[in-house]
């Protein structure tokens, strides 16, 4: 069965922990960086997602800290988020590419 | 009190909207964040931020557990289709009732007392329906056996009553009304077909 194309907030979120493990405000500032500013996310929004994701078991704890009484936990993705991210990548890649060639033909077309 | 102290104390206030299981895990570390970006002197909490904590935790309260079978999930899909058709019932119902009421006095005024207890019936049953429904999903979610027990008693409940209520309220009854009663009903049994499958089995335990 084909499989149902990712929400636009899960995709940010896991490729905010791509690279290295991150904390709850280090995924939102990443996120607002990989989206240049256009999502802005909101620590509801980021807590139900990685609380589902968790489940789901794409992403993981990775460590916790306590910096200024306060507890820090970094989440990462686990082999099976990595495994969906670089699938939802490659077919949003693959799709940006159809629209573009067909983009560019409309146009050689209309000149 | 400080401004922190106190923005902190509202920022708990939200977060006790949350199920218990979810603050245990996460409440610690959502507090840090709401507070990290915080404005300097602070107080009170954002509107949009304030709106995004009470959605996120009502979606956390009725979201269908990872580990639910296939069809838990769709009988649970089914119950929210029911709480939705309630919902859209009593708003129309609430909508029609000048037009039904001035109708019904033009077309059988000796009828009217007895309908307008019906009219009024269904207009406060409907909101507590909505609920019922709502609470079906959450405890079926949660694998509840008491919640498979309740579904089959509000469906039979429902069997009984339906026949009843449209022989006496037929009249007030335009075609959209019925099909949803029918949509309602058949919604009930698959939702009690698929619960009771072999497959759901296992996720139930008993109260």
């Amino acid at each position: 069965m084909a499989q149902r194309a990712m929400q636009e907030t899960t995709f940010l979120i896991l490729t905010a922990l791509a690279d290295s493990s991150q904390h709850g405000y280090g995924i939102m500032t990443a996120v607002q960086e990989i989206s240049h500013g256009r999502v802005r996310m909101r620590a509801g929004t980021l807590y139900a997602a990685l609380d589902r994701l968790s489940d789901e078991g794409m992403v993981a704890v990775d460590r916790e800290e306590i910096v200024g009484n306060r507890l820090r936990r970094y989440y990462r993705l686990t082999p099976a988020g990595t495994k969906q991210l670089a699938a939802e990548a490659t077919r949003l890649h693959a799709n940006a590419i159809a629209a573009l060639s067909r983009l560019k033909l409309a146009e050689g077309m209309a000149t | 009190m400080t401004d922190a102290a106190d923005l902190e104390r509202r920022y708990s206030r939200l977060l006790a909207w949350y199920p218990a299981a979810f603050r245990r895990e996460h409440e610690a570390e959502m507090l840090g964040v709401l507070m990290d970006i915080a404005r300097d002197g602070q107080q009170r909490v954002g509107l949009a931020d304030a709106t995004n904590l009470v959605k996120a935790a009502l979606t956390m309260r009725l979201r269908i557990p990872a580990s639910a079978p296939h069809t838990v999930i769709a009988a649970i899909r089914l119950m929210y289709t029911g709480a939705a058709v309630s919902l859209a019932c009593w708003i129309s119902t609430v909508a029609s009732e000048p037009s039904v009421r001035a109708a019904m006095v033009r077309a059988a005024a000796a009828r009217w007392p007895l309908m307008l207890v019906h009219i009024t019936a269904v207009e406060a049953a409907l909101p507590l329906i909505v609920v019922g429904w709502l609470w079906l999903a959450w405890a079926n979610g949660r694998g509840h056996h008491g919640a498979r027990i309740a579904l089959v008693s509000y469906f039979s409940l429902v069997t009984l009553i339906l026949p009843w209520m449209l022989s006496i309220g037929a009249a007030v009854y335009a075609p959209a009304d019925l099909i949803s009663l029918a949509v309602l009903w058949l919604v009930m049994l698959s939702a009690i077909v698929l619960i009771f499958n072999k497959r759901s089995e296992p996720y139930y335990r008993p109260a």
